[in-house]
């Protein structure tokens, strides 16, 4: 032993090549043992649930800071960073995550995307609230602004989930969970997504309740277009119901008499009241304009297009509000077409042949009274006397066989001069017409079946 | 500890191996070794030293580099300790002999 001690006097040139070696060591392995250190605390902390992880290390030294979701939590990370072997110490940098007072969670639908804002208790809470968000809303694009905080009610994931249900069934609104209070707003995406939204409010957990909810339902649109090109009457839009859907395709078939009528109508439910009573006559007018569109969105009717002549127009504006139920609302836009160019009367006999061949002026049976139907003919009819303002028109009626002759001869009568005093009051000279009745006697088809009757109740128009 | 040895072995061994040398080369080198005063200021520094390694005031890098020059620094007194023994050892040995 005394002679360690001796001999250790002269061990110290040695320590010149150690310091070397130190120096070289120190060198090479500080980096590595760093990126290696940094590595095991990372593993270590693989199933710790945490936010903002962040690991430093310096030497042996690891500067640890995170977002706990639990004091346990906290703890227990910074105790696994520090059982990794070779960890001298560990700086605390921890803290647990903001509690939020209310928790507050939402989901906003705009035109282009969905997005979920808020607070969320758990990066899976979130990840799976995103996940369902897209899986629901398939093809819209979800943007994620949730942060993370503590104070979340229980069963949150499971309320969030049916929320995101429901925000699929809006068009645009926002949807916020505040503690255990639910508010809605927007609009609904389809007739009936408003009384959907509300059942399914129904299946809310235990102790979470409807604080606001005003969800709108979407317009209840129909909506009618007379293209004069392709010679067509377009329905697209909502009706009640199948009932409804029949008697209005029908209706539009006898005021349009040349237009074919293509139907694009949906059922469904949420219908104004009194819609029929009002679609009907709005179609009626539809039907005397040259070009021209209907709209009507829950209770207002939008009428626009072109009149054929100007007492037309006047009697359009100031009359399709009158016929339409309490409440509804009329908005004409209506111009009147540029007068057509004058034709000999030879031309305007073969317009007014060619008219009454599509169509017949219709009244009601055994009477003198013109159907409504009749309006969008005679309008017509009237547009191509205009035409010709030189010529002197007879409007001749005639009758079936049914019945006493006399009868039908006064009928005749009493049809034509119907006739000639709804062409007066649309601003024609009375001294250009003259009406003739010849009851029965001139028919131009055969008196033994309906169709042949139908052919026989008629009003021609004769220019002289 | 452990987890240095494992990781930084080649180093360590070659400063027992450096230790070892000087050891050995000690026992028959002539010259001044260093003055007992010396001897006490320098252990009075190791211990020093040790006490800031085990007290863990020296942060971050500098700890590291602290930690690894005194395990260098006490293997190569070991390594010195056993040289010598060993030359020690073969030279009383041999002299009778001679």
């Amino acid at each position: 032993m005394h002679g360690l001690f001796r001999w250790s006097g002269k061990w110290w040139p040695g320590v010149i090549p150690l310091v070397i070696l130190w120096g070289f060591a120190a060198w090479t392995s500080t980096v590595p043992l760093e990126a290696d250190l940094a590595q095991r605390s990372t593993t270590a902390l693989k199933d710790t649930v945490l936010d903002k992880r962040r690991i430093v290390v310096a030497g042996r030294d690891v500067t640890f800071a995170a977002e706990a979701f639990s004091e346990e939590g906290r703890m227990s990370a910074v105790a696994s960073v520090e059982a990794v072997p070779g960890v001298r110490l560990v700086n605390d940098e921890t803290r647990l995550v903001p509690e939020a007072k209310p928790f507050v969670w939402s989901a906003e639908r705009d035109v282009v995307r969905v997005t979920l804002g808020g607070s969320s208790p758990l990066p899976s809470s979130k990840s799976k609230l995103m996940e369902a968000a897209r899986a629901m809303l398939g093809g819209v694009e979800v943007s994620d602004r949730m942060n993370l905080a503590r104070g979340a009610p229980q069963r949150f994931d499971n309320v969030a989930l049916l929320l995101l249900d429901q925000i699929a069934k809006l068009k645009e609104g926002k949807i916020t969970l505040s503690d255990n209070k639910v508010t809605l707003s927007g609009m609904a995406r389809e007739l009936g997504g408003r009384e959907a939204i509300a059942a399914a409010l129904k299946n809310l957990p235990e102790g979470y309740s409807v604080a606001a909810n005003e969800v709108k339902a979407p317009p209840y649109i129909f909506q009618a277009y007379k293209d004069p090109v392709a010679v067509t009457l377009t329905l697209t839009g909502y009706v009640p119901d199948n009932n409804a859907h029949a008697a209005l395709v029908a209706a539009a078939g006898r005021k349009f008499f040349s237009e074919k009528v293509v139907d694009n109508l949906k059922a469904s439910i949420g219908a104004p009241s009194g819609f029929a009573a009002a679609v009907v006559p709005a179609l009626g007018a539809l039907s005397r304009l040259s070009t021209g569109t209907l709209v009507v969105s829950d209770r207002e009717v939008k009428l626009s297009g072109d009149a054929l002549y100007e007492t037309a127009a006047t009697q359009i504006r100031a009359g399709l509000g009158k016929e339409f139920p309490q409440g509804w609302q009329f908005k004409p836009e209506i111009s009147v077409k540029p007068t057509a160019a004058p034709v000999d009367p030879t031309v305007c006999q073969q317009l007014f042949t060619d008219l009454l061949g599509k169509a017949r002026i219709r009244f009601e049976s055994g009477k003198a009274d013109i159907v409504a139907d009749s309006a969008g003919l005679l309008d017509r009819l009237i547009e191509t006397a205009m035409r010709c303002p030189n010529a002197n028109i007879e409007v001749v009626g005639h009758t079936d066989s049914d019945g006493e002759e006399p009868t039908n001869q006064a009928l005749s009568e009493k049809r034509a001069q119907a006739v000639t005093d709804y062409l007066v009051r649309a601003g024609l000279p009375a001294n250009r017409f003259t009406s003739v009745g010849y009851g029965s006697t001139q028919p131009i088809a055969g008196n033994d079946t309906d169709q042949g009757k139908a052919q026989n109740r008629r009003i021609d128009f004769v220019v002289r | 500890m452990a987890y240095l040895t494992t990781f930084f072995w080649g180093w360590l061994l070659g400063s027992l191996l450096l230790g070892l040398a000087m050891g050995w080369i000690s026992i028959v080198q002539h010259g001044e070794g260093v003055s007992k005063t010396w001897k006490r200021w320098l252990a009075a520094l190791a211990v020093v030293l040790v006490a800031a390694a085990l007290s863990r005031v020296v942060p971050g890098r500098f700890g590291y580099w602290l930690d690894l020059g005194l395990i260098m620094f006490a293997l190569y007194l070991c390594g010195c300790a056993v040289g010598s023994w060993l030359r020690d050892w073969v030279v009383s040995r041999s002299a009778p002999a001679a």
